[in-house]
């Protein structure tokens, strides 16, 4: 009972205790925080995979395979599988003029059915708000503007379609949605994360990609001109800097890779004028026809589906679908992959590094032992006469020894605590903090192009906070255990004479 | 009640062991106050230590007996169990711990030993008790106050009411009143016999106060003397006031 109450008027009347809670609540703060931010980033990384290509991708660059729709239509009828969407992925030079050019990952999409595995529809940026943005105090963001709620809501729909307008009764020039980083909006951006003004939409830009035959070997570039119809956020910088939306179908025209008929070479029949004389060829002998390829179909499977079976039910799939075409790649030559497959040197290399990061501030969290053991042992020698009269009463050498762990404990769960608020505090205002300084600082930690996401993630969960505590806690206990011994050790008749 | 025979104690300064004690016997019967009266440097504080099973003789030079008991017999817990419940020290010092009210150090006493519900399940009548004591030596008014905003007197008072808060046969004083004036010692010696005798038979507690000050030794039922660690007069010897 004596140490509870020594520990109570222990803690509160003297400065060396504040300041060792003080360390012990850097210390914990400083690792939720890298562990939250860390594994924020994973697992927003891991989860971004779901809004870009779904739960599995069947994937063959560059050549493809052909009937992808009756894959796509065995793929959901499987009871695993939500939907599946063919796409075609090129890289290619896109240019919007003024010398303005970014080498960019071409996507052809299907909007009804990508949306249905990736969500695209909802990462289209150009679109009418009814609230502004958490940040956006002022209502600044011009989607909010009244005014031109209609222009947006156009935009929205030319994105969700791909359709292009029509004019005298024929399509206007065909519609991209560009990734919202591609042309860099720096100086656009505002603190509270929105675009202040829409520039890109209804430019034309020139889109260039490089067909390639059966072999592989490139044929003549083809060149395009597209309206940018919308932008899109994903959240992923790398995908936002680097990617454009096409439609399915002008992609595989540019590429090709359209259905087409297959003809007999050499049954061309000679056409001549009515002198006799040749003047051309007349067509060939039609075969067959050439199907139309995609390079990949996305899946997305039921909401608690295990990525891993999944994975191996659309190889089956795929094999079923394979062996009943011929032409068609066996499944031993294509790729079919989860997004943290596809991404598994990044994430694990990610993983690596949290582990490492921790590691070494695991260690730099010794301090707090040093100095709990440091701040400790001077106290020990400051309250030896207390030991003598602890010992003199009766107090076992247990139990003085009990009262320098139960201190150390105390110390550590108050700087635990006010370690554990403090990160809640950081990591929950993170992004305005980062923010606040750049805007005062000038310092910018956190650049995008390094990190993939254009806000800075974070994970703050239960499971952190309890080991972080317990950790900190224990720490300090152990840091209190030798100045405890040297107590416990003390002979009370010369503690007593201790001046 | 409480003895010691031939005991001798050596501390070791550096490389030169020092004898404090040689030899030395004293007893003590029950209900009996003995000043043990010497100079400074006399070996008398060592010899309360011992007595009060705060240290131990050297080894195999004599024993210390309470009651029945020999405390060379007993391991660290039942030592410790002997200070906490057979006998209060006084010292002269007064060794009050200066985070604690003068109600939480009468108390203190009776902490330890107690665990946290043992205490709690005493606790009313356990302050009742302290509330006593504290205000038999006077100082009901001063109960919340720290002991650095107490004279020498009123911490020498808090330091007699903690160690008879566990109601122990034996007071064992080290120079109770040495660093008090002459009118501030004489009030805490009237406190101390005031308690002594405070007990729920109304028989005296024994108690051996050790003292350099004739004047105190006097007011003894035995005054012995010591020197160079060794008893020289009274010890065994009938009460002579």
């Amino acid at each position: 009972m004596y140490q509870a109450l020594l520990t109570r008027r222990y803690l509160t009347r003297k400065i060396m205790p504040l300041l060792a809670s003080a360390a012990v609540m850097l210390c914990v703060a400083m690792e939720l925080i890298t562990w939250s931010v860390m594994g924020g980033f994973l697992n927003q990384l891991i989860a971004s995979g779901r809004s870009l290509i779904g739960d599995v991708e069947i994937s063959r660059p560059q050549t493809g395979f052909a009937h992808y729709e009756e894959l796509v239509a065995m793929l959901e009828a499987d009871e695993l599988i939500v939907a599946a969407a063919p796409t075609v992925d090129a890289y290619g030079l896109i240019s919007l003029g003024e010398g303005r050019t970014s080498f960019c990952v071409i996507k052809g999409i299907d909007p009804e059915s990508f949306d249905a595995v990736t969500g695209y529809r909802d990462s289209l940026y150009w679109k009418p708000l009814d609230e502004p943005l958490p940040k956006d105090d002022a209502g600044a963001d011009p989607r909010l503007d009244p005014e031109a709620r209609d222009l947006f809501a156009a935009l929205q729909g030319f994105g969700e379609t791909l359709e292009p307008p029509e004019r005298d009764g024929l399509p206007e020039k065909p519609l991209t949605i560009l990734g919202l980083e591609v042309f860099s909006k720096r100086g656009l951006r505002t603190p509270a994360g929105f675009v202040e003004a829409d520039v890109l939409t209804q430019r034309e830009l020139t889109v260039n990609v490089l067909p390639t035959d059966r072999s592989g070997g490139w044929l003549e570039p083809t060149a395009r001109r597209f309206v940018i119809a919308n932008e899109f956020a994903s959240g992923v910088y790398e995908i936002d800097s680097r990617t454009l939306y096409v439609h399915i179908e002008e992609l595989q025209d540019m590429l090709r890779m359209d259905e087409a008929e297959k003809v007999e070479t050499g049954t061309a029949e000679i056409i001549y004028n009515d002198q006799g004389e040749p003047i051309g060829f007349g067509s060939p002998e039609t075969v067959g026809v050439d199907p139309a390829r995609a390079t990949a179909v996305l899946v997305r499977g039921v909401d608690d589906a295990d990525l891993n079976v999944l994975r191996e039910r659309v190889a089956s799939i795929y094999d079923e679908f394979s062996r009943k075409h011929d032409g068609v790649p066996p499944v031993d030559f294509i790729n079919v992959l989860t997004w943290e497959d596809r991404n598994a040197t990044l994430i694990g290399a990610i993983k690596k590094e949290t582990a490492l990061v921790l590691f070494i501030f695991g260690i730099i969290s010794l301090t707090s032992v040093f100095l709990v053991l440091a701040i400790f042992w001077s106290m020990v020698s400051e309250r030896t006469k207390d030991v003598g009269i602890l010992r003199a009463i009766g107090a076992s050498r247990m139990g003085v020894a009990w009262l320098w762990i139960r201190y150390g404990l105390a110390i550590g769960a108050v700087g635990t605590t006010l370690g554990i608020g403090l990160a809640y505090l950081v990591i929950t205002n993170i992004n305005a903090i980062h923010d606040w300084l750049g805007t005062a600082l000038g310092i910018s930690i956190w650049d995008p192009a390094v990190y993939y996401f254009t806000t800075i993630p974070e994970d703050f969960d239960a499971t952190k906070v309890v080991i972080v505590a317990a950790a900190g806690v224990l720490s300090c206990a152990i840091g209190a255990v030798v100045p405890a011994a040297r107590a416990a050790r003390m002979d009370p008749v010369k503690a007593l004479r201790f001046e | 009640m409480i003895s010691a025979s031939n005991i001798s104690k050596t501390y070791r300064l550096g490389r030169v062991d020092v004898p404090v004690l040689r030899g030395a016997s004293i007893e003590a019967g029950e209900g009996e106050w003995v000043a043990v009266l010497g100079a400074s440097g006399s070996g008398k504080s060592t010899l309360l230590h011992l007595l009060g099973g705060l240290d131990r003789p050297d080894r195999g030079s004599g024993a210390i007996r309470f009651g029945d008991t020999e405390l060379g017999s007993l391991g660290a817990a039942g030592l410790d169990r002997f200070r906490r419940t057979q006998v209060g020290f006084v010292f002269q010092f007064f060794h009050l711990l200066p985070e604690l009210t003068v109600l939480e150090n009468v108390l203190l006493g009776s902490m330890v030993g107690r665990g946290r519900l043992g205490f709690l399940r005493e606790r009313a009548q356990l302050t009742k008790r302290a509330e006593g004591l504290i205000e038999v030596v006077g100082l009901s008014h001063r109960r919340g106050h720290r002991p650095a905003e107490l004279s020498g007197g009123e911490r020498q008072r808090v330091a007699i009411a903690r160690a008879l808060m566990n109601d122990p046969p034996v007071i064992l004083a080290d120079e109770p009143t040495g660093n008090l004036d002459q009118g501030t010692g004489a009030g805490v010696l009237d406190a101390l016999s005031e308690l002594r005798l405070a007990t729920p038979d109304g028989s005296p507690r024994t108690m051996v106060m050790v003292t350099h000050d004739t004047r105190v030794a006097e007011r003894a039922d035995r005054v012995v003397t010591i020197a160079d660690g060794v008893v020289q007069a009274g010890a065994g010897q009938p009460a002579s006031r």
